[in-house]
């Protein structure tokens, strides 16, 4: 695209001088001229306290209020360069935008319109996150409109490059600033503050030298800063230019834009998300339409740069390339160990070790008969969106050099990632000692083809290894859960009355406008031991006409959460409460989570009501929903309840109702069951932790009561019955929740084991068939069998999503797992923000309040189901790997002999399952013995043989019980403590 | 949001460098081709520019059409086929273009003193000579100083605007990329009243937001007429020195 700029300049309103932008856009090969106008004016603010001018006329909004005025009076000051406001430039946001970030550093920041649009054609993520900056108050960064300034408009020049037009229009900006300042404080006695120009382009430096700019580079910049030496590191580095030639490309080139586009609309090329196996990061696979199975991509050349989550284009390879899926555990540490960081010119991409490792693969691949093993194969020929993000790991001891200690150079040390699918990130650091047991941050920059591994740069240390409030974070961040703090503005948002919110008495108060008065309903709340936001609570009365009366009251969150205030918008983004063992990040501040939308007990609260009248059959007669008030009589936690409606003295009302609940809800279940929902398990457990310290104590299955199904019938109700309601009233932006039915062929490996090792068959046409197989599936020798098979056959699931009604056909609505055509999420809205917008999506359905338009904008709820669906999954494995870090540390100390399960089989190793911690763990031959015992690996019977020294031979089959030794040790490749596992005898039943 | 485009920044300026409530650049020119019309006019509203020429008062080409109490206006919009980016030739009964048409006849039909001319006519050509979004109040402004120019009887001048609303920002005379992102209306009013002539909406638009562009668009419409009575007194004042009137 290239523009010129023509001006015929004319008066317009006085103010307004007019010009026009005219460049040529090329599109299919047709180039067209293109006339845009481009007003220049004079109102447009420094933004600087110090000026009295521009105060004077402050530009307005449309409901007129105008911006105050952000660059302080009394800019920071360094050595050289005394009081400054900074201006940086475009490759200075590109790479140092974590510098900018930095608290330490960076405040009043002038960033120019040039940049700033430059930016955006380069990269959208670090055009938000400056956007960002731009509206925190503490950093001070103003967005000067210079193109629009007559002052600092530039005409293009005859021959000149757009990049030099920009240089020069961030050169005039600064030109035009100097002066503007000076003249702002002459006669004020004050001095003006240095415009600093900021970058890292040779010409652009030395022509600011010319014109007399104050400028410098960032390295030389930030060398003067307090926190040089932290700073430093997070500078990006750039290629070095004097490699010789002797470099040659190790990694294949990417194919062209044009190439890539082109291959895929004819179907030659084909684009999807990688992902990496995460037993063996040389494995990755992807599901691109066209075809039924995931394409395998295996070996670092095939990967070819590509990282875990990318959006990629792929190749099919030749069919005698073809391969079935890796049966070996390979991890990074052990194939490439001994990588130098430093040198990176003379190696080969693959390494002879990874060579091997895949020949023999290759030759297991022409030994397997089962013809349907052999899956095609593809290799990565462009990637169309990196899925870079900022990574947690630790650095790599063994490639620190010995005497980093007391040079304070620059070196390159490896930084290992705590997510396996990750591979090493080359860093340049000072600190490299420091860093040494630290968890560390740090941010993907590029990835070149004569590199081994991708560069990056450091960002900032969280704490120690196994500290747990570096962990706890690290986790946070790996899982990319924002666990800031609630800003000023979301906490503006809550209540005035903070604490003492209470609901108005007297009814007549527009507060009770279209609200029931439910207070004398004997509603009760269950939850877990300890809850304190309470989203739901329960009634059941009997009718005059010996019907049920059966209530499900929520809280009222979109009472206090209204759309488009800052407190929404915050909800949105965090999207769900994150549960961690000792820890819960909130999706809604405190106070409302806990207190005033908790329906805590012996308190009035605000509820949204869903009330049926149901025969003693549960057969719904009749279903309304309401806002309402309640008070909840008692809040209950399973046990109790359990306790209560169990003790046969007790014969009080509220009791008399929690009876009636579980008679209803087994009714409610047995129907369910009968219509094809499945009952699957996952493995879960407890932490229990020391009250004072939180440290691990013990670890424990967790106990179900029937309580807990009663609680969970009533709620899957509640939310059928709301996203009937909604989808009724919205056909085209109903918040709904979906499970499409897995497609069969992920069940065929589970089916195939399970017939050859056990002579079970599984079936997996509709639920209903899954549901009763899997019921069928019992081992009377093994109780735990049936479990594990619910666990394996859970992961051949896909995961439910969040989706708006609008974007789907009505068949697509189902929820596989639940056997119900329609279902959301309506229940919790103190933790979920799915739950929100059903809860304000309900009220307009019943005409309690009008729908606000962004709830009827179905891309914006599009954005916003994503958004959810990615948090609430990020969710789930973060706590998980919460439990699984306390899990470690509540072994630390201790060894276990426990029961366990296979429940894979490698070729150089299995997999085994321990329910009684809910773990999983590798074991792998090597270390079994020593050497490597012999072994025979029976791919089509899931079978490996193997003989350890003189001991006789050790068959290990999947699904067989295995007692094993639990321990756990700091995993060398994620510093992570972990239980490890190893084999003290098969049990065979 | 992700548009690669900023329609309004945060800073509170658009993509051209207007601010909400700032028309862009107007300029018009009456009698411009005198020879060839009884009343012509030149309109340019940012670059969209319309070219309008008005034959009549006169007997009606199809006598079928007279109305016998008051006259009738035919309007035929041209629009040249380079007026866009991408050139193309446009039919003439495009029904965009027909409907263009028929809201400009039912503006002016009640808008100039009709009764005076029973079973005559007047012809509107409109020629849309380049776009750049607010083609139909471009036409309206344009087809208003033509027949002032023809000394057609009108109760006052007939001025139109566009406003558009982003999010919750009001935008007024909206330019062609901020017509294809954002819900807008176009307003006709007769002079400086509150008296609506033509209101014409073609996208969804929250009810509760209307308000807001209406007001805009009336003010924006209050000032062009402004705009315009400068032109037409300008004109007037030199058409005397020549001794013309």
């Amino acid at each position: 695209m290239a523009t010129v700029k023509r001006a015929y300049i004319e008066d317009l309103n006085k103010r307004l001088t007019l010009s026009q932008k005219v460049f040529v856009r090329s599109r299919k090969g047709k180039a067209t001229k293109i006339v845009q106008e481009h007003y220049l004016r004079t109102d447009i603010p420094c933004s600087s306290q110090l000026c009295p001018t521009c105060a004077l006329n402050p530009p307005m909004d449309s409901s007129g209020t105008s911006r105050p005025f952000v660059l302080s009076s009394d800019p920071p000051s360094v050595k050289s360069f005394g009081p400054h406001y900074l201006v940086p430039d475009t490759n200075i946001y590109m790479k140092a935008m974590d510098l900018l970030e930095h608290f330490a550093a960076f405040y009043d920041v002038i960033v120019l319109q040039t940049a700033l649009d430059e930016l955006r054609n380069l990269s959208l993520p670090l055009y938000n996150r400056l956007r960002a900056l731009t509206r925190s108050q503490e950093k001070r960064f103003y967005v000067f409109h210079n193109e629009f300034r007559q002052e600092t408009f530039v005409q293009r020049l005859e021959g000149e490059t757009i990049n030099d037009q920009n240089d020069r229009a961030i050169r005039n900006a600064c030109v035009w600033y100097s002066v503007h300042l000076q003249e702002a404080v002459a006669g004020t006695g004050k001095s003006a503050p240095t415009i600093l120009l900021l970058s890292d382009d040779k010409d652009n430096i030395k022509k600011a030298k010319e014109l007399g700019i104050v400028r410098a580079t960032l390295e030389t910049y930030v060398k003067e800063l307090p926190q040089a030496d932290t700073l430093l590191d997070m500078i990006v580095v750039e290629g070095d230019e004097d490699t010789s030639g002797a470099n040659r490309y190790s990694y294949a080139e990417y194919y062209t834009t044009s190439r890539v586009q082109g291959g895929v609309k004819e179907g030659l090329l084909h684009q999807g998300i990688l992902n990496i196996n995460q037993y063996n990061f040389l494995e990755g696979n992807i599901s691109v339409a066209g075809f039924e199975r995931p394409l395998l991509i295996l070996g670092r050349e095939s990967i070819n740069r590509a990282m875990h989550g990318d959006v990629v284009v792929i190749e099919v390879l030749p069919r005698e390339q073809w391969k079935h899926p890796s049966t070996k555990i390979v991890e990074e540490e052990t194939v490439s160990k001994n990588d130098n960081p430093e040198d990176d010119t003379q190696e080969n991409v693959v390494t002879a070790q990874e060579r091997r490792v895949l020949i023999e693969e290759a030759r297991q691949a022409q030994h397997s008969s089962a013809e349907f093993r052999v899956q095609p194969t593809a290799k990565v020929v462009g990637i169309v969106k990196r899925n870079w993000r900022s990574y947690v790991g630790h650095i790599d001891a063994s490639s620190v050099p010995s005497d980093a200690a007391n040079a304070r150079r620059q070196t390159s040390v490896f930084l290992i990632p705590m997510n396996k699918c990750i591979p090493k990130i080359r860093l340049r650091t000072r600190q490299a000692m420091n860093l040494l047991g630290k968890r560390v941050l740090a941010a993907v920059d590029s990835w070149e083809p004569t590199s081994r591994y991708p560069e990056g740069h450091f960002v900032r240390t969280l704490g120690d290894i196994e500290s747990k409030d570096a962990e706890t974070e690290a986790l946070l961040l790996e899982y990319d859960v924002q666990y800031h703090q609630f800003t000023q503005t979301v906490l503006d948002c809550l209540p005035k009355e903070g604490h003492n919110w209470r609901v108005p008495a007297d009814t007549s108060d527009s507060l009770w406008n279209g609200r029931r008065d439910l207070r004398e309903l004997l509603v009760c709340s269950i939850d877990p031991p300890g809850c304190q936001d309470i989203d739901d609570a329960l009634h059941a009365r009997v009718l005059p006409n010996g019907n049920f009366e059966v209530g499900v009251h929520i809280a009222d969150v979109s009472h206090f959460v209204k759309p488009d205030t800052a407190m929404d918008t915050e909800a949105a983004s965090r999207g769900t409460t994150v549960y961690l063992v000792d820890k819960r990040i909130d999706m809604l501040p405190v106070l409302l989570g806990t207190d005033l939308c908790s329906l805590k007990p012996y308190v009035e609260r605000f509820a949204f009501s869903a009330i049926w009248e149901m025969t003693p059959e549960a057969e719904i007669v009749n279903t309304s929903f309401t806002k309402s008030v309640i008070r909840s009589k008692e809040a209950f936690s399973y046990e109790q309840a359990q306790l209560r409606i169990d003790d046969k003295r007790m014969n009080d009302d509220l009791t008399q109702g929690m009876r009636i609940l579980l008679r209803l809800s087994k009714i409610l279940k047995q129907k369910r069951m009968d219509a094809g929902a499945l009952n699957l398990a996952s493995p879960e457990v407890k932490v229990q932790t020391e009250s004072e310290t939180s440290d691990p104590m013990e670890v424990g299955v967790k106990q179900l009561y029937e309580t807990n199904s009663l609680v969970e019938e009533f709620m899957l109700l509640a939310n059928i019955s709301v996203a009937a309601k909604i989808y009724e009233a919205f056909p085209q932006s109903a918040m709904l929740r979906r499970h499409a039915p897995p497609p069969v062929t992920n069940f065929e490996v589970l089916a195939d084991q399970l017939r050859v090792c056990k002579a079970m068959t599984l079936r997996s046409d509709n639920s209903r068939a899954l549901a009763d197989s899997l019921d069928d599936c019992v081992d009377p020798g093994e109780p735990f069998l049936n479990t594990l098979i619910r666990i394996l056959a859970t992961r051949c699931m896909l995961a439910a999503e969040y989706f708006c009604s609008g974007t789907m056909t009505y068949s697509d609505f189902g929820h596989y797992g639940l056997a119900s055509p329609i279902y959301t999420h309506w229940t919790s809205p103190i933790r979920r923000y799915a739950d929100v917008v059903a809860h304000r999506q309900l009220a307009a359905a019943i005409s309690y309040e009008t729908l606000h338009p962004s709830l009827r904008d179905k891309p914006k709820l599009q954005r916003i189901c994503q958004n959810i669906n990615q948090r609430h999954r990020n969710a789930q494995f973060a706590g998980r790997a919460s439990i699984e870090y306390y899990v470690g540390q509540a072994l630390k100390t201790r060894e276990i002999d426990a029961e366990g399960y296979v429940m894979k089989v490698f070729s150089n190793g299995f997999i085994v399952f321990v329910p009684q911690f809910g773990v999983e763990g590798p074991i792998h031959l090597r270390d079994i013995g020593n050497p490597e015992p012999p072994c025979n690996f029976d791919e089509e019977r899931y079978t490996l043989i193997f003989r350890k020294d003189t001991e006789e031979e050790t068959r290990l089959q999947m699904f067989d019980r295995v007692l094993v030794r639990v321990e756990t040790v700091v995993e060398e490749s994620t510093g992570k403590r972990k239980v490890a596992l190893r084999l003290k005898k098969p049990l065979i039943a | 949001m992700t548009s690669r485009i900023e329609i309004y920044s945060p800073e509170g300026l658009r993509l051209d460098g207007r601010r909400w409530n700032e028309v862009r650049h107007f300029r018009c020119a009456i009698n411009t081709h005198p020879v060839s019309s009884d009343g012509s006019s030149i309109i340019e509203q940012g670059n969209t520019k319309v070219i309008c020429n008005v034959i009549g008062p006169a007997e009606p080409t199809l006598r079928s059409r007279a109305l016998l109490d008051r006259l009738c206006i035919s309007v035929k919009v041209i629009v040249a086929p380079f007026s866009t980016i991408e050139r193309r030739k446009r039919p003439q009964n495009d029904s965009r273009i027909q409907e263009m048409c028929s809201s400009i006849q039912h503006v002016f039909e009640d808008a100039v003193i009709a009764h005076l001319f029973p079973r005559s006519q007047i012809d509107v050509n409109l020629y849309i000579v380049a776009q750049d979004g607010g083609v139909l109040q471009a036409c309206i402004n344009a087809t208003t100083l033509a027949l002032i120019d023809a000394g057609v009887p009108m109760y006052d001048y007939v001025c139109a605007c566009t406003a558009g609303m982003l999010d919750r920002e009001v935008l007024l005379d909206m330019n062609r990329i901020e017509e294809s992102d954002m819900p807008f209306l176009t307003m006709a009013t007769i002079g400086a009243t509150r008296k609506v002539s033509l209101l014409q909406l073609e996208m969804k638009v929250q009810f509760d937001r209307l308000e807001p562009m209406m007001a805009a668009a009336m003010s924006g419409c209050h000032h062009i007429r402004n705009l315009m009575d400068n032109e037409v007194r300008k004109h007037g004042k030199s058409r005397r020195q020549m001794g013309s009137l």
